[in-house]
């Protein structure tokens, strides 16, 4: 059964259904991590738009330094999934909680500071400012200059400004770009997606949520972002939630793939299991005649 | 899985209960404020209803124009007042120069009426179709601020236009006898300005909706309003359309222009500015981009306006106007008969 | 520009802009008095006055407009606001009470309330500043074209309602006089017949503006606004309060506009309704469009540039048209003449005369990297389109 979700005391928390949609998966260790605590959780996660529900009554959870794949055919509502996850959407029901806090249905900006990050399926850069100041946007907040700093420059806000410079250049030089006054607008596609992960970084989160990543990448490219991903899962130990298309990246990275079509989960194991599973051929291919 | 019935949004109900309240209070809030000074004074009010369903026409009018030319590019014609302005001066400008004047044979009079309604909406017509070509046609792929910014630099360009013309308040000749009651209802007399603007108005909003729902040159409206790109699929020519759509606003708002040079008596160059408010108001109030609900914002302004002048005074029923306009446009913004979801 | 040009330093610019500034009283109106004859000269000084006021309240605007993007039409309330303030706290209008702070002699003697004039300066800013966060509160959701009608609404209410709370404004016959600028220790300013005072307490209000406005730009929350300018769903993603972002500019930019509106309150020695239509606001919004939005020297070149037109060269052209008999006034046409500026600028150079780059980029699209032009115009992905959370 999937772990229990943490009791609460939010009177704006929904009842949890006695029964849990479909299997679930025990978080897969990967070399050098230990088993995490699960550090978001996302009960009957239901998005209506109007007539349509996009999504379906998804339970999800992304354990504490694991990589996670959420996969399907195009429409089956991950990146809605994404969008309520991130405060985008309100929920029409459900519940997120994140490092034991309840995020439901709040601001994007809260839900950032909170530890959660992410990038865009339509790349969403600053595209009038260099890549370092798409960066230091990134960090926003945690920065903490306020308005009379800024105006009279004190001693620490100078300060904060030059280690926010390093800090980007260095994040920046750890994605693999090597200009920070380059104009995002003017990045080669791969870089503007290496880019978008770099400004994420920037927030510090303990969750990094991608939405295809590797969308109009070389295997080269695929490869080296696969690389990454798991530097950052060992190295920085953040956890990484993935939408991604490209199945040679999610079979290599993930602990752990859910699949989801129409809207509604369907599958959920370790990659060899998923990858046999016959709803999940089906949702792709079709169903035989 | 089986897939059990999706319940029902449970977030709330309460919530969802004050959000409808709330969505409708301007409304109920505008009716019961009307009602109240009925009981107070019912034959007062109903002479501000008349004044203001006569005089509302003229918003309806213009702010058809508004709504038309919003569903179908979705840019606010800033110079639309203006375009107003212009067909009322256009009207005067005949008249003088006809020289008629109320003592004219009932023959003259009626011929340069119609002359008028002719001249001056084809002229504001053609005036709102030169605007869309030079001022926002270029800018239809820019960032929405654009063609905003040139709306308003062609507005100010008619005003002084307008200001040159007649830098002075003008009279129109008093054709129609305009303030002569003819009739009476309910004791409240029904002037003759009063009956010729409904006069006027009416079969141009029949036409219109003939126009518009019957005639292919509607759909193609309507079609480029939903979506220009599929619309250009079907081999509609949406430049054309767009400029067609210009020149029924213009149409609408010359014969207003005419409706207000009898109505009102003077003629100034500032008249667009505030009507053009006025009657954005009203097609907001009603839902941007809703023909019906243009008809009934114009009348609701115009009810609003009348019975705001007796109660609280003329020189207060602007700032009445500007605050109904910000609280729908906050509270509100797709307006009595628009759609729920999108931003008006 | 070229080499050479950006190898000269930053500082070495600023200091030449500032010497020719303080020089300018004292040589360009003998000058022109000589060209042009009769008093064209002081008409030239009291229109530099103006003009330093009107770079305040643009380089203000340029803060809403053009860093953060949002489009406000209603610029001329924040005017109204800083002036009244002056009206309220530096004459003898409210005659009832007896209140003095730091006045001179004279001052103290009259009835009424008398507040030293920088005391009022930082009242004014600070009083705008928060009507400036007050009024844009409602307009956080609102979309561009929506936003900039509800901006105009307030900025026509908030004059009506001055011009007809009487007790407050006197209409239109409006606050007068006014007190004059006194330094405690150096005595009071004499303007209109001596200019020179009162016009550099103009240039350190201007440079005081220009200080902010560069350091601002350049902070946390300037990128805040150009993010929230360029991409609000990212913005946020990033972490940034939308909301306190937009009213931050709004107050700040409202406070400069009350902060200039204070000074023009004491050097025109008269407040009333008169000065404040919606025309102002489409003024200044030209100096910020035609300059450049977002940049801030060429908003100031672009303030500079219009409201000496307004305010010097259209009424020496009038005089010169009396003089030769055409009858032809050339004030009565400014707004036309602005609008037409506004409009060819919007369809050749909407990036104005000395664009930020970043605006240059923004609106001619052909100059990005196609596939970054194509990602811009691009119809959102589904489920992108609406920051639905917020409504």
């Amino acid at each position: 059964m999937s772990p229990e979700p943490k009791p609460t005391a939010d009177k704006h928390a929904l009842p949890v259904p006695e029964t849990a949609p479909g299997p679930t998966p025990a978080p897969v260790p990967g070399p050098g991590v230990e088993r995490g605590d699960t550090l978001l959780l996302a009960e009957n996660m239901t998005k209506q738009f109007g007539g349509l529900t996009a999504v379906n009554d998804v339970t999800f959870q992304v354990p504490a330094g694991g990589i996670v794949s959420i996969i399907g055919p195009n429409g089956a509502g991950k990146t809605t999934f994404f969008n309520m996850l991130t405060g985008l959407y309100k929920p029409t029901l459900g519940r997120v909680s994140f490092d034991g806090r309840n995020i439901t249905g709040k601001r994007p900006d809260i839900v950032t500071k909170a530890g959660v990050a992410r990038t865009f399926q339509n790349i969403k850069l600053f595209k009038t400012m260099t890549a370092m100041e798409n960066v230091q946007v990134g960090m926003h907040v945690h920065l903490r200059a306020r308005i009379a700093g800024s105006i009279f420059t004190t001693p620490f806000q100078r300060r904060e400004e030059r280690q926010s410079r390093e800090r980007a250049k260095e994040l920046l030089e750890f994605v693999g770009l090597r200009r920070p006054e380059a104009l995002a607008a003017g990045l080669a596609y791969g870089d503007q997606r290496r880019l978008e992960i770099a400004r994420a970084l920037g927030a510090k989160p303990k969750l990094l949520l991608l939405d295809e990543p590797t969308a109009g990448m070389n295997p080269q490219e695929s490869a080296e972002l696969t690389a990454l991903m798991e530097t950052l899962r060992q190295e920085w130990g953040l956890s990484v939630l993935l939408i991604e298309h490209d199945m040679k990246v999610v079979m290599n990275v993930s602990d752990r793939i859910t699949v989801l079509d129409y809207g509604e989960k369907i599958a959920e194991g370790k990659p060899e299991e998923v990858r046999t599973n016959e709803r999940v051929i089906e949702a792709y291919l079709g169903s035989q005649a | 899985m089986e897939a059990a019935a999706v319940p029902k949004p449970r977030q709330d109900p309460v919530r969802r209960v004050l959000a409808a309240v709330w969505g409708n209070i301007l409304w109920v809030g505008l009716l019961a404020w009307i009602v109240v000074y009925f009981i107070h004074n019912p034959t007062a009010t109903l002479t501000d209803l008349k004044d203001g369903l006569s005089n509302g026409t003229i918003w309806a009018l213009i702010a058809l124009g508004y709504t038309l030319v919003y569903g179908i590019i979705e840019l606010i014609n800033f110079a639309h007042g203006e375009v107003f302005m212009i067909g009322s001066f256009i009207t005067v400008a005949l008249w003088l120069a006809l020289g008629v004047t109320a003592d004219s044979g009932f023959l003259a009079i009626a011929g340069a009426i119609l002359g008028a309604l002719v001249v001056a909406s084809l002229g504001s017509a053609s005036l709102n179709v030169m605007i869309e070509r030079v001022a926002y046609r270029p800018l239809r792929n820019a960032p929405k601020l654009a063609p905003l910014i040139t709306a308003i630099g062609m507005s100010f360009i008619l005003q002084n236009v307008g200001s040159l013309w007649y830098d002075l308040p003008t009279s129109a000749p008093n054709l129609i006898d305009s303030q002569k009651v003819t009739f009476t209802v309910f004791d409240v007399g029904i002037k003759n300005s009063d009956i010729f603007a409904v006069a006027v108005t009416v079969p141009l909003l029949v036409a219109l909706l003939w126009f518009v729902g019957a005639t292919r040159y509607g759909k193609a409206m309507r079609a480029s309003a939903q979506d220009p790109d599929a619309a250009r699929l079907m081999g509609i020519n949406v430049d054309r359309t767009i400029a067609l759509t210009f020149f029924l606003g213009g149409l609408l708002a010359g014969s207003a222009g005419l409706i207000y040079a009898l109505y009102n008596g003077t003629v100034n160059f500032r008249q667009g500015f505030t009507a053009g408010l006025i009657a954005f108001t009203a097609a907001v109030m009603g839902g941007i981009g809703n023909l019906k609900g243009a008809v009934v914002g114009g009348l609701l302004i115009g009810v609003v306006q009348a019975i705001s002048d007796r109660h609280y005074g003329q020189q207060w029923t602007p700032a009445v106007v500007f605050a109904i306009l910000i609280l729908v446009m906050v509270f509100r913004p797709q307006g009595l008969f628009g759609e729920e979801t999108r931003e008006g | 520009m070229s080499a050479r040009l950006q190898a000269v330093p930053r500082w070495a610019w600023l200091l030449l802009a500032v010497a020719a500034a303080v020089a300018f009283p004292y040589v360009v109106p003998q000058i022109i008095t000589s060209l042009l004859g009769g008093s064209s000269g002081d008409d030239l000084f009291q229109a530099s006055v103006e003009t330093l006021a009107y770079v305040i309240m643009a380089l203000g605007l340029n803060i809403v407009v053009g860093f953060a993007g949002l489009l406000d039409l209603g610029y001329v309330a924040f005017f109204a606001f800083g002036a009244y303030a002056m009206g309220w706290l530096g004459s003898g209008w409210f005659a009832e009470v007896d209140f003095h702070l730091l006045v001179s002699k004279a001052s103290e003697t009259l009835p009424g309330i008398h507040v030293n004039f920088l005391l009022i300066l930082i009242a004014a800013a600070a009083f705008t500043g928060f009507f400036g966060a007050v009024l844009g509160a409602p307009t956080l959701r609102l979309r561009g074209d929506y936003l900039a009608i509800v901006t105009l609404a307030f900025g026509e209410i908030v004059p009506r309602v001055l011009e007809n709370w009487t007790a407050v404004s006197n209409g239109r016959q409006g606050i007068t006089p006014v007190d004059r600028v006194y330094f405690p220790g150096y005595g009071e300013l004499d303007y209109p017949i001596d200019l020179y005072g009162v016009y550099f307490v103009a240039l350190a209000m201007v440079v005081i503006t220009l200080f902010i406005n560069v350091r601002l730009r350049d902070s946390r929350l300037g990128r805040a606004w150009v993010a929230t300018r360029e991409d609000e769903v990212a913005a946020a993603a990033m972490g940034v309060n939308l909301v306190r972002v937009k009213l931050w500019a709004y107050a700040i930019g409202a406070a400069f506009g009350g902060f200039s509106g204070a000074f023009l309150g004491t050097f025109r020695n008269v407040v009333n309704v008169d000065q404040f239509e919606f025309g102002f606001s489409v003024f200044i919004l030209c100096m910020v469009i035609i300059g450049g939005m977002g940049n801030i020297w060429g908003v100031i070149l672009g303030a500079i540039a219009l409201s000496m037109l307004d305010r010097f060269l259209l009424p020496q052209l009038d005089s010169i048209s009396d003089t030769l008999g055409l009858g032809f006034s050339f004030t009565s046409i400014n707004f036309g003449i602005f609008g037409f500026f506004l409009l060819v600028m919007m369809v050749l150079r909407p990036e104005g005369f000395l664009p930020n780059r970043r605006r240059r980029l923004e609106l001619h699209a052909d100059e990005l990297d196609a596939a970054a032009a194509a990602d811009r115009i691009a119809q959102p992905a589904p489920g992108e389109e609406l920051y639905e959370a917020r409504r």
